[in-house]
Parts: structure tokens; sequence; C-alpha cells
């Protein structure tokens, strides 16, 4: 018998929603022991879906038709206080951000133990006795004393831990986790994935596993289902779906999932920009009774882009590789070293000096809904940095209107505000305003990393296809390996404020020689898996 | 464009806001049309001193001297207005600027900025506006001035704050990049950005200067050739209890007004910023 049975569930949303169902009709068997993954793009209706199991829905979406069957027993004809109890006891929940989710007041033994106070009749020192066992259970260093520690003092893949130690207290038969490795880095990601699997396996449980990473997909999922506008439109086991996709979305989508190949590098170019030993560290405090904090987050690093050439620069949370992409176009001043770009030297130039040669060097930005001001028409954003170089203002809007098109927007967007304007579209936006400067060097700073895949596909395409029709170099700045052997010639990997390996894409995944290169490589998310690129007709 | 129907849309959802407007918008005839009802000058003697109010003469009744009551507080609502419009524009505009330097540029000439902004800061407003306008001689400029002087430190600060944090957005750094001139980084970008907490937090100001002008005329640093309705309540406060409408009325004009201003601060906090207040409730 199924453990989880999900039959014709709609979920309505609200009246001035842009669409009536966020879910429309799904019905899906989710088996003892097994870990099913919902994977879709954001707004496919796949967290509200847990939300629903969890009956956790926002006050203003509801449930409009459809039964939760779980163990046999329709979740919508409990109580609330029934409900309660079954939250933890049959069903528990993690979720994507483990800051937010733990209460930063409370030490972290004594939010494990708070459910098994509410829920259970366990004495003070079983109790005491259970968080250890929980918390050896997820593997967390030195129980005795991360039990005493705040949230803030965990990192954020103990932080996770914990929320699966609480999630797994009173032994549910369900673990629904709505992407819990999202916001963790590569490699912490790996451990819990693997925790997950090693919990899920040893206790039987059943997963109901929420993320938009095929690569996890490969990694976890016994089975996987496809969500699209509310609807799954295709389930199956995970070696099908993701080998022999039949469903034309799915198709779509997994033809976007960048290839863990190195593409064929252009190498042998005249430098264009050099850095020499360029450091910062960042030092806050230091007032009369605080003491002074000094983080280094770029030590004395080298680095050459050569012309027409483009350099990943990869490394995970806090390894310096934004701070190094500030530093050269000087957002931030660094503390010292050298950068020459065609010959002028970028970091000790003079204010005029610098105006003059900023037109060389631009930005892409990552947060496409942050990177555009909100209150100013996305024509004038783009002419902007033209009219302050002194271009008449009729040429520099012709031109901007000109960029539009070259971007895939038509010229009717220059009369809008960037609000009206998805995520991908904005990123397009500030490319057309990145380029309308005529640019020698881009420096993207992830740029694709807040995009669903497919868009993230487009983005990476209009980049690789400006790069080559403008002979651009790129610094280009991810996480993402994937991404990074998608659009790299040369990668350079960064750790804690240094460049620990440099080389030819091909080199660095074939033949890496930096064990940290090997181990970041070792944790991309299904990367035994090899999409397919050619597929069957539907 | 359809931002201004959205914007009265949430504006009217607070009821209080309404009812403000409609108070402040006759408050704001009152003081633009009123003295073309009421030709003579207030300060003129028009009937016998101490005559009760609903009379049909006399509306308001007359005070010690027969001066009109009504007469009064229509030209009282003018320079309540003129003073407390006038005084908080001033204070925003040095605020504004100041603000946006010490936010934008941040280390030392945040430093100086701010340690010269607690300077005004520590010392109690009400006194030191008494103490300013008893230096410059009370006149209606002098008044404006010391109010606003003691007003734009909250102004500065609140700009300050809005600095710190849209000067780390990307947009603001997308505008370094591409070149621009610090001018056109703080007005053009950063500002338009600040300007809903600006306006609201000017909304209340205003009522708290005509509060402080209020309290200068009453302790008799009013300007001498201008009817206020402090100075009314100033020259009435010995026969309070003889003649209690000499004071009560204009003390009503100066209640009305102030609230008036506050709901409509309120209304525009709402409508401005309506994800805050959505949740506030």
């Amino acid at each position: 018998m199924a453990l989880l049975s999900v039959r014709n569930l709609k979920v309505a949303l609200p009246v001035n929603a842009d669409r009536a169902f966020a879910v429309k009709d799904i019905s899906f068997d989710l088996a003892p022991g097994e870990i099913l993954c919902i994977v879709g793009e954001s707004g496919s209706g796949k967290s509200l879906t847990a939300a629903a199991i969890m009956r956790l829905l926002p006050r203003s979406v509801t449930i409009a038709g459809g039964s939760i069957e779980l163990e046999g027993r329709d979740l919508a004809s409990l109580t609330e206080a029934d409900m309660r109890t079954w939250r933890g006891h049959r069903l528990a929940m993690i979720f994507q951000e483990p800051m937010t989710a733990l209460n930063p007041l409370m030490r972290a033994g004594a939010q494990i133990e708070e459910i098994l106070e509410v829920h259970t009749d366990l004495s003070a020192a079983a109790r005491r006795e259970r968080v250890l066992e929980l918390m050896r259970a997820v593997n967390l260093p030195t129980p005795e004393l991360l039990r005493d520690a705040y949230p803030f003092r965990l990192s954020g893949g103990q932080r996770q831990r914990v929320m699966i130690a609480m999630a797994l207290a009173l032994d549910p038969a369900l673990l629904i986790a709505d992407e819990p490795t999202t916001a963790l880095d590569v490699t912490t990601q790996k451990q819990i994935l693997a925790l997950i699997k090693q919990i899920q396996r040893r206790r039987n449980m059943g997963v109901l596993f929420i993320t938009h990473d095929f690569g996890v997909v490969a990694e976890i999922a016994d089975r996987v289902a496809v969500m699209q506008h509310g609807e799954i439109v295709e389930i199956g086991c995970t070696a099908d779906v993701l080998n022999a996709p039949r469903h034309p979305y799915t198709q779509k989508l997994i033809a976007a999932v960048p290839r863990l190949e190195p593409r064929k590098t252009v190498t042998d170019t005249s430098p264009l920009l050099t850095a020499r030993r360029v450091a910062k560290t960042f030092r806050t405090g230091g007032g009369l009774f605080t003491k002074k904090r000094v983080v280094p987050a770029v030590k004395d690093v080298d680095l050459t882009i050569g012309a027409g050439e483009t350099l990943g620069v990869v490394g995970e949370s806090g390894s310096g590789k934004s701070t190094l992409g500030r530093l050269l176009i000087r957002l931030i001043a660094a503390d010292g070293g050298e950068v020459s770009f065609g010959g002028a030297d970028l970091l000790n130039a003079s204010a005029a000096r610098l105006r003059a040669l900023r037109p060389q060097v631009q930005m892409i930005f990552q947060d496409p809904y942050a990177s555009l001001n909100p209150r100013r028409k996305v024509g004038q954003i783009i002419a902007d940095g033209m009219l302050a170089h002194g271009m008449p203002q009729g040429n520099a809007f012709a031109r901007a209107s000109e960029l539009l098109g070259l971007v895939g927007l038509d010229a009717g967007a220059m009369d809008r505000y960037p609000h009206e304007f998805s995520g991908g579209q904005r990123q397009r936006i500030g490319i057309a305003r990145a380029l309308a400067l005529n640019p020698k060097l881009l420096i993207a700073d992830e740029p694709v990393s807040a995009l669903d895949v497919s868009v993230q596909a487009q983005v990476l395409d209009l980049l690789n296809d400006i790069r080559r029709r403008f002979n651009l170099s790129m610094l280009f700045i991810t996480h993402d390996l994937r991404v990074a052997a998608q659009v790299s010639d040369r990668i350079a990997v960064m750790r804690l404020g240094e460049i620990v390996e440099t080389g030819p894409t091909e080199q660095i995944f074939l033949r890496p020689q930096h064990p940290y290169t090997m181990e970041l490589l070792d944790a991309v998310p299904g990367k035994t898996w090899i999409a397919p690129t050619v597929f069957a007709r539907a | 464009m359809h931002g201004a129907r959205d914007f009265w849309k949430r504006f009217s959802r607070n009821k209080g806001a309404v009812v403000g407007l409609a108070i402040l918008v006759l408050v704001l005839a009152t003081a633009i049309f009123g003295p073309l009802l009421f030709p003579t000058s207030p300060w003129e003697m028009t009937g016998a001193p101490f005559q009760r109010p609903f009379d049909p003469e006399f509306p308001l009744g007359t005070d010690t001297l027969g001066r009109d009551v009504l007469s009064g507080i229509v030209h009282g609502a003018r320079v309540s207005l003129l003073i407390g419009f006038v005084a908080t524009l001033v204070a925003v505009i040095v605020g504004v600027i100041l603000g946006a330097l010490a936010g934008y540029y941040g280390g030392i000439i945040d430093d100086l900025l701010m340690r010269f902004t607690e300077f005004f800061q520590t010392i109690p407003s009400f006194v030191f506006a008494v103490v300013l306008v008893a230096i410059f001689t009370p006149s209606i400029a002098s008044i404006v001035a010391a109010i606003a002087i003691v007003s734009w430190p909250a102004v500065a600060r609140l700009v300050r704050g809005e600095f710190l944090t849209l000067r780390t957005r990307e947009f603001v750094q997308a505008s370094v990049v591409l070149g621009q001139p610090a001018r056109h980084i703080i007005f053009v970008e950063i500002l338009p950005n600040a300007v809903s907490p600006i306006i609201v937090a000017g909304s209340l100001m205003v009522a708290t200067a005509i509060l402080t002008e209020s309290s200068l005329s009453f302790l008799g640093l009013g300007d001498p050739n201008l009817m206020s309705w402090g100075f009314m309540i100033g020259a009435a406060r010995t026969v309070i209890r003889t003649a209690w409408w000499m004071s009560f009325f204009p003390g009503l004009a100066i209640l009305l007004t102030v609230l008036a201003l506050n709901l409509v601060g309120e209304g525009l906090n709402d409508a401005l910023n309506p994800r805050l207040s959505r949740e506030g409730r």
C-alpha cells in the first residue's frame, strides 16, 4: 500500500492572482522507503503541493478539491489538533533556509528537545539522551558541545542537520524536504543529500523531495515527477525520466541543463588584463568596546584574462570570488596590488582617469530584481551610461533601442519600468546596459544563478553569442561548475581568498591537480548522469 | 497613469486618513479664502469684550478687548499652515542634503556630519527654538528658521539610513561602474527610491512645526504683527475660568489640524509602504 497517496489535488489561489489554480488535478503515490522528487521551475506549484500535504498553506490559498491520504487516512478529515499530532509523528518537513527556520534565540539542542517535550511524555533525562542520539544520527560533530550552541554559531550545513534532527525526532513515516540544499554550498549539499539518503534507507522512510535541480534529482531520487504550471506532466522512474524524457517540457528542461563537459577553448591570446598580488581585507568594529574583526577576503591574487577569453572563477560562498570581481572593477578599493588593463593601471588610476576607463570594463550583476532601478524606465537605464559619457540624447536612445533588439527584447520595452519584466528579461536588460558602452571586458557576477534552468540556458546562449560577436573578454564568477564548464576557456578555483588552481577548462575538469578542485568536482550533484541530447518524439 | 489610482485606493483604505485629508483641505481652504470673508484685521476691536459664543454676530464670541475670535482663528490658520509647511520644507531640504552626503560618502564625511547632527539633537528642541527666536527677535522669518533648525536632524538621520542601505544595492553599483558622477547617483538613482519615508516623515513634521509655532506664540514669542492660534490662547489664559471660549476654539483648531496631519501621514505611510503596513495589522 502507498504511504502517501495524492488524488486529483487542486489548490486554489486568491482571486487576484495571475492564475486560478496553483496546483490543478495532480495525483501521485509515494511508497514507504521511496524517494520521490518533484522537480519544476519557479511558479510550477511544487512548494504549494508540499505545503498542502502538511496543511501549512497560506491563509489566502485553499485546497479546492481532491484528497491527500497518508497511511490510508484522509488528512483533510483530521481536526487541527489531530493534524498537529500527525505533524512530527507521521509526517515532518525541512525547509530551504535553515537560518530562518531555526529560532535564533534558542540553543540548537533546546530546539530539538522542544519537539520531544510537546509531543512525548519522556522524562527530562530521557529527552536529553534522545537529543544527543538524534544529533549523532545526523552526523553532527561533538553533539555535547553543539547542543548548547546558538544557531548563528553553526554553519549552514550544521543548521540543516539540526533541522533534519528535529524532523526525525518522532520517527515520522514521511519526510517532506522543500529545496533543503538550495541555500548550501555544493560540498555541503553533497553531504546533506548523502545524509538524507542514509537516514531514509535506515528507517525505511518515505521522502518527498522538492527541487529545481536535475543534478540533485539524479543524485537522490528513486522516482521523479516533473511539474509545470501546476500539473504533473511526466512521472516515472528516475533513470527513465532523466535519460529518455517523453514530455516536450521535460525534454526542454533537460536540454537546458548545462552539460558537465568542458567546452572547446580559445587559448594563447594576448593578455588584456593582468592582476598582480591584489588583496583586500575587511575590517569591522574596532570601536572603543568592540573587538576588531578582520576578514581577509582576497589574499594576493594573481590572474590574467586574455583578449576574447572567458575566465571562469569558481568557488563556494565566502571564497572571495565576488569580492575579487568588485576589486578588479574598482567597486571596492583594494588594499594593495596592481591591475594592468590594456596598459593602464586600473587600481591606482585617478578619479578622472578611472572615469575615462570605466566604459571599457562593465559588469553584469547577480540579482535581476535588485540591479535595475525600479523608478526608472528601461530606455533611461540603458541610455544612462552613454549620456554620462557625452553621447547626444537622440543617439543614445536610438542605440538603446538597438541594444534591446540585440538582447532579444522589442523596442517597446524602452518606455516600461523594470517591474513589468520577468527575471530573465531583466537580466537581458542588464546585459544591454553593460554593452551600451562597448566594453572590452565584462565582469559577470553569478549572472544566471537567480534564474530558472530554461531561462538560464537562454541567457548563457545570449552571453556566448555576444562574446563571440564583439570579441569580448569575460570574467565569469559562478558557484556552479556545470555553468563554468559551459562558458569558460580557463578556470580559476578559489578557496578562502586564494586561487588554488588555474588552468584550461578541460584540464581542470579532466586532470585536476589540487585536492580542493577534486573535492568540488566530486560534489557536483548528478555528476555521473550525462544528460541526453537527443530525444524521442513525444 | 494607473499608479495614481492605485495610490488613492491604498490611501483611502485607511478611513482615518480620508477624514484627516478632508479636515486638512478645509483648513487649507480657510487659510486661503478665509481672509476674503473676514476682510477686517483680526486685531480690530469689532464688538464689546467678553461676548459669549453662538451669537449671530460673533459665532465664537469676542475676546478681552472685543476682537472677533472667529476672525482670529481664520487669519491664524494662514500663519499656522504657512509656518508649518515652510519650516518643514526648509528642514527637509537641509536634512536630505546632509543625510544624503553622509550616507553616500560614509567614512570621515559621515562621521563629521553625524557629530554635527548630534550636536543639534542633544539640545532639547523646544528650549532651543525659544532661545533662537529670543535672540533673533520674534518675526515670521525667525520662527520659521528656528523650527527648521530644530527639525532637520531627524530628517538627516532618516535619509542617511535610507542611503546606507540603498547605496549597496546593485543598481547603484551598476551606476558607479557606468562612470556616473556622484551627483547623478545621489539625486537620480538613490533619492527617488528614498522619497516615500521622507514624505511620511515630512507630513508628521508639519504637525510638530504647527505645535511648536503655537507654543512659541503662547509664550509671547510669535510674530507681533500676525494673529496666531497660540497667541490667542496665550492672551486668554488669564481669563480661562470666566471666558472659556477665547482659548477653547483656537485650541480646537490646533487639535484638529495636528490630528488631520497625523492621520494623513499615517495614510501616506500605508499607501507608500503597502507591504509594511499590511503586515502590521
